[in-house]
């Protein structure tokens, strides 16, 4: 790159071919968010290791496939099961002692994503895996000037497919009722009779389980390694934290944000856009540290 | 006479301090090795940035991780400096990677880095600013607890991003390698001498003994005490955001110096210096040894370093698993790291001392 073309002029077609990408980004981060959105708005847990959750989802679905050989598709709700049992493992041995503490649960999960990068690496190495996907989703939509990989749809659709579920089990079932109330007030909730810790473990496994089956989506778009998991936890806790750590917050945000990344990756180039993104975060998080939509839970 | 605890001696604890340095002041003495020395020098850095991490976290009860954009930033501002000194301004004015990214002109902002001195202020002063501005933004907005942790690493992720894409001014993923030693004063600083070593422990040294005076005095203690309540320390009249943006940007300020001397050491900055593993592994250092010690976060970092190095790159998988699994149980069950293991241990021992004060409220006992 030299100075010169940094700026690329507007043109109609390529615009509209960066806000689809930027869609697509929307739905990448906002799966890969869900799960973190449950973590932080039950528990107020920043949860470091969701990245490795994500990347375990990518090995569990590439083990299942490479050694039993599992359809790709049957590996997504595998590996919700596989990662979310994992996840209430960490529950239960670590975070489950630390919710007094949260700049610790922070740390501690940063700890744990640590053991999961390196542990990963020694069995199963550090080169890149790949996975075999369905061909009618290794493919490319043509539209005239838009080319979209059926890959990117099928994510866009599952990611709003998976708020959907996850706002039913929220807001439809026993088991929603009680997180919700957990969320909004911890000792009252107990009091009616509501086992808060048997709440937390679930709702953690939950949002571990989304992880595990946004990483086995994303095996499908690109190839897995160890370290996959950074890069996709810093953009998911931005979606978090600016939404406020709601379900539809979440969703709002990894809206806006991937359409702003995109069009300042238009007009000037990724890691320009990047930069702008996060200080415009940091701008907005300086005047709303609530979030875009103000929380009716009790902030811990 | 009263029973306290030895761990809380003032006095002790400055005897320790001095015996520390004095051991390692001489250690060049008693071996000749350059790349040893090379080695312990970057010690001396790691243990700097721990020192920043417990000043902030441990004792401002602000947890940073975003100490690398002042690291970063000065090592930039450093590395442009002694790559300016090795640059000839009449007939090679322009260094190598500028050319190969077609800059004809040296850019404006590369100009004041000619001078040694203006270059050496703006690499500190850079930073400081920086975290000065940073931390009016944040702390005037009353943003405590995770959410600095979450603005801090946003603000390390974008500026490791600009200084990766903007290519022509910090030569990106290569990053900047001045191809010759630092020269301040007309003397050189070979990083493969015991005069690199001396630099960097009399930096270390004066940062900690300067941080360590400051937390005695009244500032010390407010600052204790917002951290342990800032509510209540807002109620006492005591001007909140005021305290958390001094001591930010004195932890940004040692962050700083600490990259100064790095690249002194080794003559190179890249991204990496920016990296957000590389920040919260300061704060694995300064937990390990003890956030609320000064001399614990030190420690911790040349421990820590110590122990990787020698396990070697062929374990380094290995050895970050037991990192990991260490910073688990450290935060899990001992929350103070080693140096409060220490404080305990200190506890069983018999001592005693004359009347109420020497002894009494120091920086390591504040807490709880």
């Amino acid at each position: 790159m030299s100075v010169h073309d940094f700026w690329t002029p507007f043109a109609l077609e390529p615009f509209i071919n960066a806000l689809i990408i930027g869609l697509s980004l929307a739905s990448i981060w906002l799966v890969a968010a869900l799960g973190l959105t449950i973590i932080y708005g039950t528990m107020g847990v920043i949860n470091m290791a969701h990245g490795e959750f994500i990347m375990l989802g990518a090995y569990s679905a590439w083990v299942m496939q490479f050694f039993i050989g599992i359809p790709w598709l049957l590996c997504l709700p595998l590996s919700f099961f596989i990662v979310g049992g994992f996840g209430w493992l960490v529950e239960r041995g670590l975070i489950r002692h630390l919710y007094d503490r949260p700049l610790d649960t922070l740390l501690a999960t940063w700890g744990v994503s640590l053991v999961l990068v390196q542990s990963v690496r020694l069995i199963f190495g550090g080169e890149p895996q790949y996975i075999d996907v369905p061909d009618e989703l290794s493919t490319v939509m043509n539209l005239g000037f838009i080319h979209i990989p059926w890959m990117r749809i099928f994510i866009f659709f599952v990611s709003l497919g998976l708020v959907a579920m996850t706002l039913a089990i929220l807001f439809k079932t026993n088991m929603g009722i009680q997180i919700r109330a957990v969320m909004q007030n911890k000792e009252m909730a107990a009091s009616f009779g509501i086992n808060s810790k048997r709440v937390y473990g679930l709702a953690f496994a939950f949002g571990a389980g989304l992880a595990g089956i946004s990483g086995a989506m994303f095996s499908g778009l690109k190839t897995i390694f160890p370290d996959m998991g950074l890069g996709y936890v810093v953009e998911a806790f931005l979606v978090v934290v600016t939404g406020g750590g709601e379900v539809l917050g979440s969703l709002a945000t990894a809206g806006i944000m991937g359409e702003l990344f995109s069009v300042f990756s238009y007009f000037t180039n990724d890691t320009f856009g990047r930069f702008v993104l996060f200080v415009l975060i940091v701008i907005f998080l300086r005047f709303r540290p609530q979030g875009i939509f103000t929380p009716s839970m009790a902030r811990r | 006479m009263r029973r306290v605890n030895l761990y809380h001696d003032k006095r002790a604890q400055w005897a320790v301090y001095v015996v520390f340095f004095g051991i390692l002041a001489i250690i060049p003495l008693s071996m000749d090795d350059p790349f040893t020395m090379n080695q312990y020098s970057r010690y001396g850095v790691f243990a700097m940035l721990a020192l920043s991490v417990s000043l902030v976290w441990g004792f401002g009860g602000i947890l940073s991780l975003g100490q690398g954009i002042a690291f970063g930033m000065a090592a930039y501002g450093m590395g442009a400096t002694m790559q300016m000194q090795y640059q000839d301004p009449v007939n090679d004015p322009i260094p190598s990677f500028m050319l190969t990214n077609e800059l004809e002109v040296l850019p404006t902002i590369w100009e004041p880095f000619w001078h040694t001195h203006l270059g050496l202020i703006l690499a500190i002063g850079i930073p400081v600013l920086f975290f000065v501005i940073f931390g009016i933004l944040m702390f005037q907005a009353r943003i405590a607890g995770a959410f600095v942790a979450i603005m801090t690493l946003a603000m390390l992720g974008a500026w490791y991003n600009m200084a990766y894409d903007m290519q022509p001014y910090t030569a990106g993923f290569n990053g900047i390698s001045p191809p010759s030693a630092f020269v301040a004063f007309g003397v050189e600083v070979d990083p493969y001498s015991n005069l690199i070593y001396w630099v960097s422990l009399g930096v270390l040294c004066v940062l900690t003994l300067a941080t360590k005076a400051l937390l005695q005095t009244k500032f010390g203690t407010i600052v204790q005490a917002i951290r342990d309540d800032p509510e209540r320390a807002r109620f006492l009249g005591y001007n909140v955001a005021y305290y958390q943006i001094v001591l930010f940007a004195l932890a940004g300020l040692i962050a700083a110096l600490a990259g100064l001397v790095w690249v002194m050491i080794t003559q190179f900055v890249s991204p990496t210096s920016l990296d957000i593993f590389f920040s919260i592994t300061m704060v694995i250092w300064a937990a390990v040894g003890g956030r609320m010690s000064l001399f614990g976060a030190i420690f911790g970092a040349m421990f820590i370093n110590a122990a990787q190095s020698y396990v070697g790159d062929e374990f380094q998988a290995t050895w970050f698993i037991i990192l990991g699994a260490v910073f688990i149980i450290v935060v899990r069950f001992a929350p103070k790291g080693l140096a409060g293991l220490f404080e305990y241990v200190f506890g069983f021992i018999p001592y005693r001392v004359r009347g109420t004060s020497g002894a009494r409220g120091d920086a390591h006992s504040a807490s709880e």
